[in-house]
């Protein structure tokens, strides 16, 4: 990173400023950014002061207005989600997905280090507009500092009296209770989370109920929600929902952060306006990641979160918008980037991913259980040299155990490939399973000729004879 | 010429080559599929391959082998695994000789050998006990008393034909992959448990191998 | 969903129009239209959890086909199912390769082979062909997770079943899954085996050979087993059970899932007991005392045994003969029995009980319930024994009920239980006052009595402790009475047959079909030659009686009172003193071994006929295997000796029997020889109508503690020294050596540190026993389990006290 041209700030490792409106980063420039004193004196609770002076539904309607999409990776309205609540059913409960561990993403990380009082005034306006009496901020366990810094803001808070019982003198009361995660991919899936959170072993539940707003923790109605998600709710009820609106499109209103890693000049999380930002803005504009490294050609790169089906040059040109993406045959996901260049030996870097997947499932669905890891073999086999084309072949019909029927991915016109359009169909419970194969399928289906090249030579044999051989 | 006429068939064939032989004086060789006693084989270090899961006795149409299972134990084991063949009986005046004991046996430990001349003298002879059928320290079946062996009749006990699945892949319906002889040989031991994190390559990949033998 | 909510829905399956419940899974909907869908994980008595992905099918519910797993979906109105779909298909071959990609295969040496639902739905389903040529995933091969289940977890397919059985139903949550991902095991927790009384049952659910029983381990191969339908008699509870031989040798019993009693569950001990029955130590012939040297049995024939036996039954007359026991024997051997006692020797001292159970009177007389209507009550009050440590199918029934919330379950009584866990709340009461609190609870306004007195109760009512007489429980049944009188009652009486031995009148002063000796109906009059004009003597007094010489011949029906009788001195006196001890039994017991002559019975499982289980309900035993030497059945032996006291049963064959039983019993009037041989059977036929007229007996008061000793609480355990447990190679270890359990604060007032062995004083005896501090037992209060091995509770127990105390000294 020699060539850095901006403004890094070095007390907030891993975050660039650049020239979006900033709506969830504001106080990120601010070296005490993570204490009271300082979200007090940048506008902090005054949101939740205003939104105790509405009743409950005028809230759910501003954030409902607003649009705000779940920045999870499933993108689903956050303002509809909390609707999901059967109506008188007591007591509700508010859990906060921080658990954030999917390849690639580290935004909410950065958001509990940096800004954990805006998460926890986040977390009081969702619970004030649905009912919730109760929080559960789960954080994932490797997450030290995010873990140091919102314990000490949230014991601030109830010194402040921003959190607890009759909270700035009104009726309303809610308790904020933390809780660390024990290290699984699969618990930032909501169901399995809220498992997690119960002392279940952390395994995804059946649908339907199809949203843990009707049964959730403990049998009761939950709203799940993402950290960033909660962290917008300040500035969306201090501003009105037609100042979220008016930045970024009608579909996807408002900023959102996206985590860059991998092969650009300047990887970092970024705050860049929705659906109007392109990937060319991204990775080579001058005041985000400035281009490819040593100015090297772009090959491919993961547009949302390692378990999204990859992207080419081709694609660039596409705004963060879901409406877009998804019928270009993938997904925005949870905001992460990874970006290959022009050196990067393809079939390796799918190894990497689906080892990850692979090693992380729960173990519940036999086909994420068994596919992922016998995918891992195979795919093992092909990148050391010792696959043959039939195995090339395999590892499709054995992803398509996983996920039925075709599986999504962008096109390539120069090989006549057209695009899959999102999303695709899937044997398991939860989306590991397919997350196994989405990198090897989108690696097989954009670069083949790289595994062609790896299994040159060798001599397709079939189990019969591998066992009457031995 | 009458009824001479009547010796033209006879005549004829006296100038052809024989085709009898003068049993027992003489023996001819038998086909390699050939249908004999039962022998019990074992591996080269003398553990016993049966493994006692009673599948011959399930398929034995004439309901003559009967077989008992138990643990083997830990320091002194029978065969390789958790079991062995505790009881293994054959009663031969029940026996067919259809050999589908043969076939079915997954660990190829039950094998015909090409001796038929037996007989007995009463029923116990002809129930043979796992002592009787069990091969001999030299991988060579046990003579009993009431046999009546010849030369070379110990060799070549084996026999054994995989069966090919149903609903396996097309290129194999209707081939038959012979084991070869048994009792001769090694066998590459069994991996231990390979660690999936490592690139080394398994061994039962390096081989290179052989294209089956078409028997047919 | 609450059962108001339930509606029909027609749901197309295959092209198919069936009905469905609203809210049924669509897996259990299919099975009941007779269309299979493969599955793994799905069993009908659990919750899904969808784990094996085999049950999934297209379902269209208005949005196109989808691949759905059918144990998840709940029917719904409209919906289009099809099963055979190409999609289903291909998801069907896909799951199983998956499945065997990590599974051994060593099916021929996996005790599952042949009868393993891998196999068979990889036969029915499966791609035929792998096309994985990796290695395999590898792990120890079997280990012990109890003392009789083996776990493989190469064989493994994590379906849930055995960890979800012993977290929801048997409540024993000590197996879960450990790792994540590929590397998913199931385990126990470090240090801790699956002692569940349970654990047989997860060895019987799991879908493939991974957890196997010890007592079964490499006996056989599914296809040379044969079996049976039956009905387990090692308690009163009557689990349908399916009993399989190979080669004339028992090898297992599994479950028969019945709606009425046990769902498919069995305890260990009923599952593993079988062992009993192959064991070397059955007597095989009949044996005498030897004239020479009395401390000998020499082995005779029959002949010599039953002329023996006649002449010492006509020698002592009808007033000086007394028979104890029959709960070992069918309906058909107990009437045989019963007719023998009354209408040859012409005597009424029988007692199919000993001195351990209730009065038949309580048993036959009191309002009944049945299982299932304990499984609906309002509230199941549980006045009487550890249901865990006795009845544990019972157990299982209401902690299902409880845990589902279908019924509240309350206890009283002075030891914590096996069912505290899911009662809504355990009254401890001082020892043999259960009755006192009873009464004090209802008239107080506690919600508790509200909800007593307004809702169904079914009482559960058995003595508690064996140190207790039988007043404290007819005290509490007449409380109830009185007070509840809408109360229905489950008599817990645990032993084998006895309600069954009941019925056929082996009880003083009662005769077949729950009718009291003064009262006998007419067709038994005229079958019967005499029938005594007085009550006879139960087994306590029957034993007084020998004891004080005035007992001659004293015959045991398979019975072992020096063991199971609560107070083993008097026992011990009764058969010293009589002359002639005449022993029907299987095993050599303790009494057995104290006999004059000794008469080889058939055991479970070479007999066959009816048995009656607690709630009265009768199924059928099935004889699987032949008997070993010269055994006979015990309604052989009472016509042969009724031959050679000069009279005749005119009982022929268990078919006879039972239809004179149908004619002569009222309350099994109707239940004839056809229905009990038709198909009806397999559910049971339930029994419930009685002609007495209930007079309960006037209970003795509980004696007042005198603050020096401790109160005696001797329950039983499921595992401990009775036969069957102690002839059974698997189970005999399982008991506990037994040591005296007293809260430490008593402890600590005497001076006595926990662990070590104390001088145990009670007005019957003075032995030495280990102590055991333990905070669950009540102040002044002691608990020493009976028939435990070793120094049994028996040597403390006066049977003729209301209480019994003891007194604890150091060495």
């Amino acid at each position: 990173m020699n060539e850095m041209t901006g403004t890094p700030i070095a007390h907030a490792p891993g975050f660039i400023a650049n020239e979006t409106p900033r709506i969830v980063t504001a106080r990120f420039d601010y070296e005490d950014s993570h204490t009271l004193e300082r979200y007090e004196a940048t506008d902090g609770y005054q949101a939740l002061k205003k939104a105790l002076k509405k009743t409950p539904e005028e809230v759910h309607d501003e954030v409902r207005d607003a649009t705000l999409l779940g920045r999870g990776g499933a993108g689903f309205p956050a303002g509809v989600k909390w609707g999901f609540c059967p109506p008188g059913v007591w007591p509700r409960y508010l859990v906060v997905n921080g658990d954030e561990s999917e390849p690639g993403t580290y935004k909410d990380r950065l958001l509990m280090e940096l800004d954990p009082h805006q998460l926890i005034e986040g977390c009081l306006i969702a619970c004030y507009a649905v009912g919730l009496s109760q929080c559960f901020l789960y954080i994932r366990g490797e997450m030290a500092v995010a873990q140091e810094r919102v314990a000490q803001a949230l014991n601030d808070a109830y010194g402040a009296g921003y959190v607890g019982k009759n909270i700035l003198g009104s009726e309303f009361s809610v308790d904020i209770v933390l809780h660390w995660g024990a290290g699984a991919y699969v618990v930032g899936e909501e169901t399995a989370l809220i498992e997690s959170l119960e002392g279940n072993r952390g395994m995804p539940r059946l649908k339907p109920p199809y949203f843990p707003a009707s049964i959730g923790l403990y049998g009761q109605p939950t709203i799940v929600n993402n950290v960033e998600t909660l962290a917008n709710l300040p500035w969306i009820v201090q501003h009105g929902a037609d100042a979220f609106t008016a930045i970024g499109t009608e579909s996807s209103p408002g900023t959102r952060m996206v985590a860059v890693s991998g092969h650009v000049k300047r990887p970092g999380v970024y705050e860049i306006v929705n659906g109007t930002t392109t990937f060319r803005d991204l990775l080579y504009g001058n005041d985000m990641c400035g281009g490819i490294r040593d100015d090297n050609q772009l090959k491919a790169f993961v547009p949302g979160g390692g378990s999204a089906p990859w992207f080419t040059p081709d694609q660039l040109d596409l705004p963060f918008e879901a409406s877009q993406v998804g019928p270009q045959g993938s997904m925005l996901g949870s905001g992460a980037i990874m970006v290959m260049d022009e050196t990067t030996d393809i079939p390796a870097a799918a190894l990497t991913l689906t080892k990850f997947y692979a090693h992380e499932s729960c173990g519940k669905c036999v086909p994420c259980r068994e596919g992922g890891t016998w995918l891992e073999q195979i795919l093992r086999r092909v990148v050391t040299g010792r696959g043959t084309a039939r195995d090339l072949e395999l590892l499709i019909e054995v992803g398509e155990t996983i996920c039925p029927g075709e599986f999504p991915h962008a096109a390539v016109p120069d090989k006549g490939i057209e695009a899959v359009p999102f999303p695709y169909r899937m044997t398991t419970i939860c989306f590991v399973g397919p997350s196994a194969f989405a990198p090897i399928h989108s690696a097989l289906t954009l670069f083949r000729e790289e595994f062609e090249a790896k299994v040159a030579g060798n001599e397709t044999r079939t189990m019969i004879e591998v066992a009457v051989d031995v | 010429m009458g009824y001479l006429g009547g010796f033209k068939v006879t005549f004829m064939k006296l100038f052809e080559e024989r085709v009898t032989t003068e049993y027992p004086k003489e023996k001819r060789p038998k086909p390699s599929r050939f249908h004999g006693r039962h022998v019990l084989n074992r591996y080269e270090d003398g553990m016993e391959k049966c493994i006692g899961c009673e599948l011959c006795a399930g398929v034995c149409p004439a309901r003559c082998i009967y077989v008992r299972g138990a643990d083997n134990s830990e320091s002194d084991p029978v065969s390789p695994g958790e079991r062995y063949g505790y009881v293994y009986e054959i009663n031969y005046l029940r026996c067919i000789h259809c050999d589908l004991c043969v076939e079915a046996c997954p660990t190829e430990a039950i094998t015909e050998s090409k001796l038929f001349e037996f007989s007995f003298a009463n029923r116990s002879d002809a129930i043979y006990t796992k002592n009787e059928l069990v091969v001999g320290d030299d991988g060579l079946p046990q003579r009993q008393p009431w046999e009546l062996w010849h030369e070379g009749d110990d060799l070549a006990t084996s026999g054994w034909m995989r069966a090919t699945a149903s609903a396996g892949n097309p290129d194999y319906e209707n081939r038959v992959g012979w084991s070869g002889e048994l009792g001769y040989g090694t066998r590459d031991p069994e991996l231990g448990q390979h660690d999936s994190a490592s690139d080394e390559k398994p061994e039962t990949l390096a081989h290179e191998h052989d294209q089956l033998e078409d028997v047919d | 969903m609450s059962e108001q909510d339930v509606t029909e829905v027609t749901v197309t399956v295959n092209g198919t129009e069936i009905e469905a419940q609203s809210g049924e899974m669509l897996i259990a909907a299919a099975d009941r239209a007779g269309v299979h869908i493969p599955r793994f994980c799905y069993h009908e008595r659990m919750s899904s959890v969808g784990m094996c992905r085999m049950c999934l099918v297209d379902v269209d519910t208005g949005r196109g086909p989808m691949l759905q797993p059918s144990c998840m979906v709940p029917v719904s109105e409209g919906m289009i199912v099809d099963t055979e779909s190409d999609d289903t298909k291909r998801a069907q071959e896909g799951i199983l390769e998956f499945l065997l990609v990590n599974h051994p295969l060593d099916c021929p040496v996996c005790d599952k082979g042949g009868e393993c639902p891998l196999q068979d739905q990889t036969l029915a389903y499966g791609p035929g062909e792998s096309r994985f040529i990796e290695e395999k995933r590898h792990y120890e091969k079997p280990i012990p997770i109890s003392d009789l289940v083996h776990l493989d977890r190469e064989r493994c397919i994590l379906c849930d079943r055995c960890t979800r059985f012993a977290d929801e139903i048997a409540g024993d949550p000590l197996i879960q899954f450990t790792e994540r991902g590929n590397s998913t095991q199931v385990l126990t927790f470090p240090d801790e085996p699956f002692s569940s009384y349970f654990s047989g049952n997860t060895v019987q659910i799991c879908p493939v050979g991974a957890l196997t029983a010890a007592p079964y381990r490499f006996k056989a191969r599914p296809w040379d087993l044969e079996e049976n339908e039956s009905t387990c008699t090692t308690c009163s509870m009557g689990c349908r059970i399916s009993v399989q031989s190979s080669r004339n040798e028992l090898v297992r019993y599994l479950g028969v899932d019945v709606e009425s009693v046990n769902h498919g569950w069995l305890c260990d001990k009923g599952r593993f007991n079988f062992e009993a029955v192959n064991s070397d130590e059955r007597l095989t012939s009949p044996f005498v005392r030897d004239p020479d040297n009395q401390r000998q049995l020499l082995g005779t024939d029959w002949g010599s045994a039953l002329a023996s036996s006649a002449e010492a039954i006509r020698r002592a007359g009808p007033q000086k003969v007394g028979i104890i026991g029959g709960s070992r024997l069918t309906n058909e051997d107990a009437y045989a029995w019963s007719k023998f006692a009354r209408s040859v020797i012409g005597t009424d001292n029988v007692d199919a009980q000993l001195g351990d159970g209730l009065p038949a009177e309580l048993v036959l007389g009191l309002p009944p319930a049945t299982i299932a209507d304990a499984c609906e009550a309002d509230t199941v009050l549980v006045i009487g024994p550890d249901l865990k440590e006795e009845l544990a199918i019972l157990h299982l029934r209401l902690r299902g009920a409880a845990t589902k919330g279908r019924t509240q379950v309350v206890q009283i009584g002075a030891a914590t239980t096996g069912s505290d866990s899911y009662a809504q709340r355990s009254i401890r009461c001082q020892t043999g006052e259960a009755a006192k609190t009873l009464s004090e609870l209802l008239s107080s306004d506690d919600p508790l009595a509200k909800q007593l007195s307004d809702g169904s109760v079914v009482v559960i009512l058995g003595r508690s402790s064996v140190a207790e007489s039988v007043d404290p429980a007819v005290a509490t049944a007449a409380v109830i009475q009185a007070e509840l009188p809408h109360a229905t009652f489950l008599v817990a009486v645990r032993r084998g047959n006895v309600r069954g031995a009941l019925d056929m009148g082996l009880a003083p002063g009662f005769l077949p079909g729950r009718t009291r000796i003064s009262n006998p109906s007419a067709s038994l009059t005229e079958k019967w030659k005499q029938i005594p004009e007085k009550s006879g003597l139960g087994t306590s007094e029957m034993l007084q009686a020998a004891a004080a010489g005035q007992i001659e011949t004293l015959i045991l029906l398979g019975a072992d009172p020096l063991s199971d009788f609560p107070d083993r001195n008097l026992a011990a006196d009764a058969i010293q003193k009589t002359k002639t001890v005449i022993a029907i039994d299987n095993f050599a017991t303790s009494s057995v071994a104290q006999a004059d002559i000794v008469l080889p019975a058939t055991a479970y499982g070479e007999q066959s006929g009816t048995t009656t289980n607690i709630e009265g309900r009768i199924s059928r035993v099935a004889q699987k295997i032949t008997s070993p030497g010269s055994t006979r059945d015990d309604w052989m032996i009472a016509t042969e000796l009724a031959w050679r006291l000069g009279g005749d049963l005119e009982l022929t064959s268990k078919e006879d029997i039972w239809r004179e039983i149908e004619q002569v019993a009222p309350s099994h009037a109707g239940i004839t020889l056809e229905r009990v041989q038709s198909s009806e059977m397999f559910e049971g036929i339930l029994v419930q109508q009685s002609s007495i007229d209930l007079a309960l007996p006037v209970p003795k008061d509980t004696p007042v503690a005198d603050g020096y000793g401790l109160r005696l609480i001797s329950g039983r355990k499921l595992w401990d020294a009775a036969t069957t447990t102690e002839q059974s190679p698997s189970l005999r270890h399982l008991a506990e050596s037994p040591s005296i359990k007293v809260h430490p604060n008593d402890l600590q007032r005497l001076g006595i540190p926990s662990g070590t062995e104390v001088r145990v004083i009670s007005t019957r005896a003075t032995e030495n026993l280990t102590v055991t501090a333990d905070d669950n037992v009540q102040r002044g209060t002691a608990i020493l389990p009976f028939n435990q091995p070793g120094v049994g509770a028996n040597r403390f127990i006066d049977a003729t006290a209301v209480i019994n105390d003891i007194r604890i000294e150091t060495l």
